[in-house]
């Protein structure tokens, strides 16, 4: 197991508020990480700086076994270094079909001309194939994105970060609003993904976490507050006080 | 997926179909080559209306496709048909000065030939040498380059500068709008260069043809606006049907979603915009020779503003719905302004369509908005079912 994404010291400041404070963390390559925090801990801004949206005042973040700093990165640089995130409501092409998302997903040269000139060979339509199956909507090809359940959105937005075969898959909140069959789904989807790859899930929910079964850090007001396996956190007296204990 | 790409877009072949048919029927009826049912002048405005279905297509591109609204859209269609205008003016000039001079004892030097063209061409603005900008007139093909290079370059550098700020929204129609005022301020000032407010006139006299008559010449251009439309329209279905087509769609409904998919957004952004702007330089250049004359106003915010107009109405995202609302509108837009619609009679009140047309245009904007949010275009929804999924 190697270190892919080490963050030390980071910190954000938003109009004085402190929204991540001297923030370290690290996550090796295939590993699964659950981050738990209440509200305003810093679980959306800690992903919004690995994905380069936004720029931590101080701190430094690498990438992978050349240790790339990902502050000089755009957020496209940064995705195409491997790096896919899926956003808390689910994001999805509405418009377009299933088949096309996967389609525009999918790990090919991302430049405008040579995107012009691309055209799907069989391969390919095998690959968006695959991931439908794999994602429960291969059946679904050819339906607008738009018509699909809350679930099956969450679901092709998976399928969509794995066409782009990311090295580090960072999730936030995917269980929000799905019922109990659609959890046990998407929790078999991303331990599955994470057999490969890196994967961070932000989550609220403790029982989704439970049944991730694995790693835990749990932010508090912008830093970690404990790291470990989640039986191990839940008896920490600080997280209680902080976040059980409400 | 093997199925060629007319067979994906069953739409093209239709569209070439009838604006072949439709420009068949105008030769065929028009003065010069068929029945004289139709007037010259009507074939200039039917050829006239083909070049803003172009620059619709365009525009259609970057905020139906894109969604980008630019309200600056006419910036590009004037500079387009100012850059041909230049070469116009110049050959025309030309002509006469050369003609003119053939009696007299000597011969003019070159010197004496481009001052004499000078003076003709800048003397009502008080000018008599050429400015800076006309150094290719002399070139039609060198003028034919800059109806593309001018406005791609400055769509290239603004929406560089746009885009790269990640400025969207109203803010960046804001700044078309700007764009396109500036533009036109410029231009109104006789030390621009471009004639001030005169503009540039007699266009309608292309250089090397003066013996043919304008029946004969009308149905020239409207030929190669058809041509230009067809053409356009064909470039831009193919653009738009495979994965960038996917990309840039993606764009207008998810921008984010784009970005942390790796794609460079504002290149896409910049790349449909500098199209668009191209397409609607080539429209003009090929429209203010049908209107004879082109001056600062046509460059005005308002003018763009009405193109998204016949858009929406027509129905973006979809490229015949460009066309037919740029058609629709326009040639409604010239009946009822051109004094020939019938005023209406309410006893205390006439109506007078050339001052109400406006508000009837308004009107229909706001209704097709509450009540047809995919324009004119969206009824062929009814007709075909499009998502056979």
């Amino acid at each position: 197991m190697n270190t892919l994404l080490e963050l030390s010291g980071v910190s954000v400041t938003f109009d004085g508020f402190r929204a991540i404070n001297n923030l370290s963390f690290q996550i090796a390559e295939p590993e699964l990480r659950a981050i738990i925090g209440p509200n305003g801990a810093g679980k959306t801004t800690f992903m919004d700086i690995v994905t380069g949206k936004t720029r931590p005042d101080e701190g430094t973040v690498i990438w992978g076994e050349r240790s790339i700093s990902l502050l000089k990165l755009s957020e496209a640089q940064i995705a195409r270094e491997g790096i896919g995130r899926k956003f808390q409501r689910p994001t999805v092409f509405e418009d377009q079909t299933v088949a096309d998302n996967l389609m525009v997903a999918l790990k090919k040269d991302r430049g405008p001309f040579r995107v012009l000139v691309w055209r799907a060979e069989p391969a390919d339509q095998t690959r968006i194939e695959e991931l439908a199956a794999e994602i429960g909507l291969a059946d679904h090809l050819g339906t607008k994105a738009g018509i699909l359940s809350h679930g099956q959105k969450q679901w092709l937005e998976i399928g969509m970060l794995l066409a782009q075969e990311p090295r580090l898959l960072l999730v936030d909140e995917p269980a929000a609003g799905m019922s109990g069959p659609e959890r046990d789904h998407t929790t078999e989807l991303l331990k599955e993904a994470a057999k490969t790859r890196a994967v961070v899930v932000v989550e609220h929910d403790m029982d989704f976490v439970r049944k991730l079964d694995c790693k835990v850090t749990v932010l508090h007001e912008g830093s970690v507050l404990a790291e470990g396996r989640l039986d191990h956190v839940t008896a920490n007296q600080q997280v209680i006080d902080v976040y059980l204990g409400r | 997926m093997e199925r060629s790409f007319f067979a994906r877009n069953p739409s093209v072949l239709i569209f070439m179909g009838l604006l072949g048919l439709f420009t068949l029927g105008v030769t065929v009826l028009s003065e010069a080559y068929g029945t004289s049912a139709i007037s010259t002048s009507l074939v200039k405005t039917l050829g006239m209306t083909l070049c803003l279905c172009l620059v619709a297509l365009a525009m259609d591109l970057v905020w139906g496709y894109c969604g980008i609204l630019s309200l600056g859209h006419f910036a590009f269609f004037g500079l387009g048909g100012y850059m041909i205008g230049m070469w116009i003016m110049y050959a025309r000039t030309e002509a006469v000065v050369v003609g003119s001079l053939a009696n007299a004892p000597l011969p003019p030097t070159p010197a004496e030939l481009t001052d004499a063209i000078a003076v003709q061409i800048f003397g009502v603005v008080g000018g008599d040498s050429f400015p800076w900008m006309w150094a290719f007139s002399h070139s039609l093909t060198l003028q034919l380059m800059l109806v593309v290079l001018v406005p791609g370059l400055l769509a290239l550098v603004f929406g560089w500068l746009a885009f790269r700020s990640r400025v969207t929204g109203v803010y960046l129609s804001i700044l078309t709008q700007a764009m396109t005022l500036a533009l036109a301020l410029y231009l109104f000032q006789n030390d621009t260069g471009l004639r001030g407010n005169n503009g540039l006139s007699g266009l309608q006299n292309i250089p090397g043809a003066e013996d043919i008559p304008q029946s004969v010449t009308s149905i020239w251009l409207l030929w190669a606006s058809a041509l230009a439309l067809g053409l356009g329209y064909i470039g831009s279905a193919w653009v738009m049907s495979g994965k960038f087509g996917n990309v840039v769609r993606g764009i207008r409904d998810d921008e984010p979603r784009v970005r942390f998919l790796g794609y460079s957004v504002e290149g896409y952004k910049l790349f449909v915009f500098t199209l668009s702007a191209v397409i609607a330089g080539i429209a003009g250049a090929l429209y203010y020779p049908q209107a004879g004359i082109i001056n600062p106003d046509e460059l005005a915010p308002i003018a763009s503003i009405y193109l998204a107009v016949w858009v929406a109405i027509g129905g973006r995202g979809r490229l015949y719905g460009a066309v037919i609302g740029a058609a629709t509108v326009s040639l409604l837009s010239t009946w009822f302004t051109g004094g020939r619609a019938p005023d209406v009679n309410l006893g205390f009140y006439t109506i007078q369509w050339v001052d109400w047309w406006t508000v009837l245009l308004g009107l229909g904007f706001v209704l097709v908005t509450l009540f047809a949010p995919k324009g004119l275009g969206g009824l062929v929804d009814y007709i075909v079912r499009k998502d056979r999924a």
